[in-house]
């Protein structure tokens, strides 16, 4: 995802389905990407109006379709 | 027990006058403390947890408040929401229902969710749930005492009844 684009969730891995569902992250959610951080750093996205951040290793296994 | 940035300090505060750091930033909080409050005269003891995300802790305040919790198998758990965000807080109030605690819940912060054009039906889902759940907003101690006079009532009830009340799992 780019910055300010939103997109649908469509996959998350098995064995972090429970740490996306703590943040409100899960399968058909929207999300709307909100800052790319340099060197490998976190992302930020807005799910639900509440903004959370994400560890690339976590991101990474999270299945997003763009809008 | 809640998201970090919900409120639980405020309550804390509030409810036994202590006067534990509360900043508008999350992560305030990174061990717990412990205070007094009275109800009904009795005394009972209130421990302010850091916030978490779920049960399953991924850094060093999330394992304090996971160990607390499961340190007092006894107690009844006031379970702060942001009632703004209330998808990912009733995830963590599951949980913790889920493992037999009486939970309380607070959904806090009413007032942002009221200014966001957030409705909330607290009595439905109270019926859904099973466990008091009372609208407040902690800083401005508005709900703060029907929280605190539900406690009483605040029991452990079974998963699968929260599944049937709401028609089964999709």
């Amino acid at each position: 995802m780019d910055y300010d684009e939103k997109g649908t969730v469509i996959e998350i891995d098995r064995d972090l389905q429970k740490r996306g569902a703590g943040r409100g992250i899960r399968v058909g959610k929207t999300l709307r990407m909100i800052t790319k951080q340099p060197i490998k750093g976190p992302v930020d996205v807005i799910v639900d109006e509440a903004e959370t951040s994400l560890g690339l290793e976590l991101a990474d296994r999270i299945i997003v379709e763009v809008d | 027990m809640g998201h970090p940035n919900v409120g639980k300090s405020v309550f804390f505060n509030r409810l036994t006058g202590a006067n534990v750091t509360e900043s508008n930033y999350p992560g305030t909080t990174v061990d717990y403390t412990k205070g007094w409050m009275k109800i009904e005269g009795e005394d009972v003891e209130l421990v302010d947890v850091p916030g978490t995300f779920s049960l399953d802790p991924k850094d060093k305040a999330e394992d304090v408040a996971v160990a607390m919790l499961h340190e007092t198998k006894d107690a009844k758990v006031i379970t702060v929401i942001d009632a703004s965000k209330i998808e990912r807080g009733l995830y963590l109030a599951l949980e913790i229902i889920e493992e037999g605690y009486s939970v309380v819940i607070a959904l806090n912060m009413w007032d942002v969710a009221w200014d966001k054009n957030i409705r909330i039906d607290a009595r439905n889902l109270e019926k859904i749930l099973g466990v008091p759940v009372v609208p407040t907003t902690a800083i401005s101690g508005e709900g703060i005492k029907e929280l605190v006079s539900r406690l009483k009532s605040a029991k452990p009830v079974e998963v699968d009844d929260i599944i049937a009340n709401v028609g089964g799992l999709t």
